[in-house]
């Protein structure tokens, strides 16, 4: 992927296989993002292909992206803000669903996509929240619901895109014992800066830098290779914290 | 399920939720902030003819067409956050589309002149909508919509050029004039106090078909555009089909709106297409709010109101009345009409609840 005279990601070839749980890591402006916005359909690579269940994707839209079972979330909270927590997963909810083409029976009077989104939220520890608009809520909770809204349309990859960015330590905790109750029905691709979300969650790390994949591996190879502190984790002192806490 | 009694209030939800325990719990409230209003001032507009003066109907039924007009603005404006400066473009079509079919083609009959100009509408909206929204933009709060503002201009001022163009048909700068009174087929004269209730109706029926499309999926579909499309892409919808239907959709109640100008005013000029027609509209969705379903129509009883006085009192002064109009509203009322009269309301109702 090339920005003008500016290549991003390069050379960049990794397949993941159904149900498995794996975290991209790297420094600030080692492509991860760019990587993710090729993948879900933001931006079309300059060259090379992406593949998803057999299928081409390539030059599909983001949505169609969506309808064939992949799913992501944003690093920057991206929620219908205006809106009800309950009208957030409504919408969320019925973006897979032929029904949302649907120009005449109300969306609020549908009890099958109403009992859905209790689903959704109870899940997401939301709906005791479901009457508030999404602005009044805090970021936390935000947080929470960006997630539960990628999970709406029930997808095979999910993509995460920083979910515990910005997040208190409690938090973060919650939402990687969220991911890691997605069980191996979903497939997921996550990038984190917060190491301990990513041993936590990850079976398997690949490291970006300068667009290239420097290294991957299990959580323990990661932790051990002298390469990745070098590039990311830094000195063995500050890794051997983060370390012990992603354990506990 | 005493849960689903507590739905938020269809198209004001957006502003928040008052639930109330009025009357019995099956009845969800909506339906008496709503509904009871909606009803009252629609038998109170289908008898006031009969004990108005001419004038004052004739009023009327011009506020009906522009608060229709207005409305149809509103769908992609307020809901599927779209603003259109051209909205006249529609408007003048579904006129001069009628009155073309009056009096050059010789179709006479209201409902097929009047089905024939919606599709005359659609089909020029789906011809401006793909330039239209090759400009638009996409995402959460990057869409810069002034490219598709200055487009939609545009789309006014040209289709009002085109009118000045094709004499032969459309009249030139003079217009048309001299379109007869609606044939229902129903055997009857359609005199300006029967036209008053064939406004009413369409009126009524146009409402209830929008009511519907801003509350159904599709129509939650557009208010999740409206807040983030970026995200409406992720979750697997195709955006753009949604905004140009919706496009297509406004056009379509923008033109009925104009067949009933049509009949209505009985003479056309090119600037039923041009800026000065989009900016009404524009002002009743201002005037009115964004965010109530209502409210343009409100607004345009005001609008027709102070329209009536000005022709009165200050005719000379109407562009500077018209500017007024939207200072005035933004300075004290920025909200909106809608907004306002609805918060009134529903203390009024909490008031004689408690």
């Amino acid at each position: 992927m090339r920005f003008g005279g500016l290549t991003a990601v390069k050379d960049v070839s990794f397949g993941l296989e159904p149900g498995e749980r794996v975290a991209l890591i790297g420094p600030n402006g080692a492509g991860k993002t760019t990587l993710f916005n090729v993948l879900t359909g933001q931006l079309k690579p300059s060259s090379g292909n992406v593949f998803f269940k057999g299928h081409d994707i390539t030059r599909h839209k983001v949505f169609a992206r969506t309808q064939l079972g992949m799913a992501r979330s944003f690093q920057i909270t991206s929620l219908f803000t205006n809106q009800t927590v309950r009208v957030n997963a409504l919408i969320a909810l019925q973006g897979t669903q032929k029904g949302r083409y649907d120009t005449f029976r109300r969306l609020l009077g549908d009890r099958g996509m109403q009992a859905a989104a209790q689903v959704l939220l109870e899940s997401a520890g939301l709906w005791e929240l479901r009457e508030e608009v999404v602005n009044s809520l805090a970021y936390g909770q935000q947080r929470k619901l960006e997630i539960a809204l990628s999970l709406a349309s029930d997808p095979e990859l999910l993509l995460l895109d920083e979910p515990s960015c910005g997040l208190t330590t409690v938090e973060s905790a919650e939402i990687t014992s969220r991911i890691r109750d997605l069980g191996t029905k979903i497939t997921v691709l996550m990038i984190a800066h917060d190491m301990d979300l990513v041993f936590g969650v990850a079976e398997r790390v690949m490291l970006l830098h300068y667009g290239e994949i420097a290294c991957e591996g299990t959580c323990d190879e990661i932790r051990a290779n002298p390469i990745v502190r070098d590039i990311y984790l830094g000195t063995r002192k500050s890794l051997g914290a983060t370390g012990g806490a992603g354990r506990a | 399920m005493a849960r689903w009694s507590a739905e938020p209030g269809g198209a004001d939800a957006r502003m928040g939720e008052h639930r109330l325990a009025v009357g019995a719990r099956r009845v969800p409230p909506s339906l008496i902030e709503i509904g009871i209003p909606v009803v009252v001032i629609s038998a109170l507009v289908l008898v006031l003819p009969t004990f108005l003066p001419a004038f004052v109907s004739s009023q009327i039924t011009k506020a009906m067409i522009y608060g229709l007009f207005g409305m149809s603005l509103n769908i992609i404006w307020g809901y599927a956050g779209i603003p259109s400066f051209g909205h006249a473009a529609f408007f003048g079509a579904g006129a001069y589309a009628s009155a073309i079919l009056i009096l050059k083609v010789g179709i006479s009959n209201f409902w097929l002149n009047l089905l024939l100009a919606i599709v005359a509408t659609a089909v020029i909206a789906a011809i401006l909508g793909v330039p239209a929204f090759r400009v638009f933009g996409v995402g959460a709060g990057n869409a810069n919509p002034i490219y598709f503002l200055l487009a939609t201009i545009a789309f006014g001022e040209l289709m009002s050029r085109l009118a000045i163009a094709v004499r032969p048909v459309t009249g030139g700068s003079t217009g048309l004039s001299g379109i007869p009174e609606p044939d229902l087929g129903l055997g009857f004269r359609v005199t300006s106090f029967r036209f008053y209730y064939l406004v009413f109706v369409t009126t009524i029926i146009c409402l209830f078909i929008m009511y519907r499309i801003v509350n159904s999926h599709y129509g939650y579909a557009l208010r999740g555009i409206h807040d983030n499309e970026r995200r409406m892409q992720a979750l697997g919808y195709n955006t753009w089909l949604y905004k140009y239907t919706s496009w297509i959709i406004a056009a379509v109640f923008g033109g009925i709106a104009g067949v009933l100008f049509a009949y209505y005013g009985k003479t056309l000029v090119p600037n039923t297409f041009a800026m000065i027609t989009s900016d009404i509209a524009f002002l009743l969705v201002i005037m009115g709010s964004t965010t109530t379903f209502f409210g343009p129509l409100l607004a345009s009883v005001v609008y027709v109101g102070v329209e009536y006085a000005a022709s009165l009192y200050l005719r000379d002064r109407w562009p500077l009345i018209f500017g007024a109009m939207f200072v005035i509203t933004i300075m004290l009322l920025p909200e909106g009409i809608g907004v306002w009269i609805l918060k009134l309301w529903k203390k009024v109702i909490r008031g004689a609840v408690t």
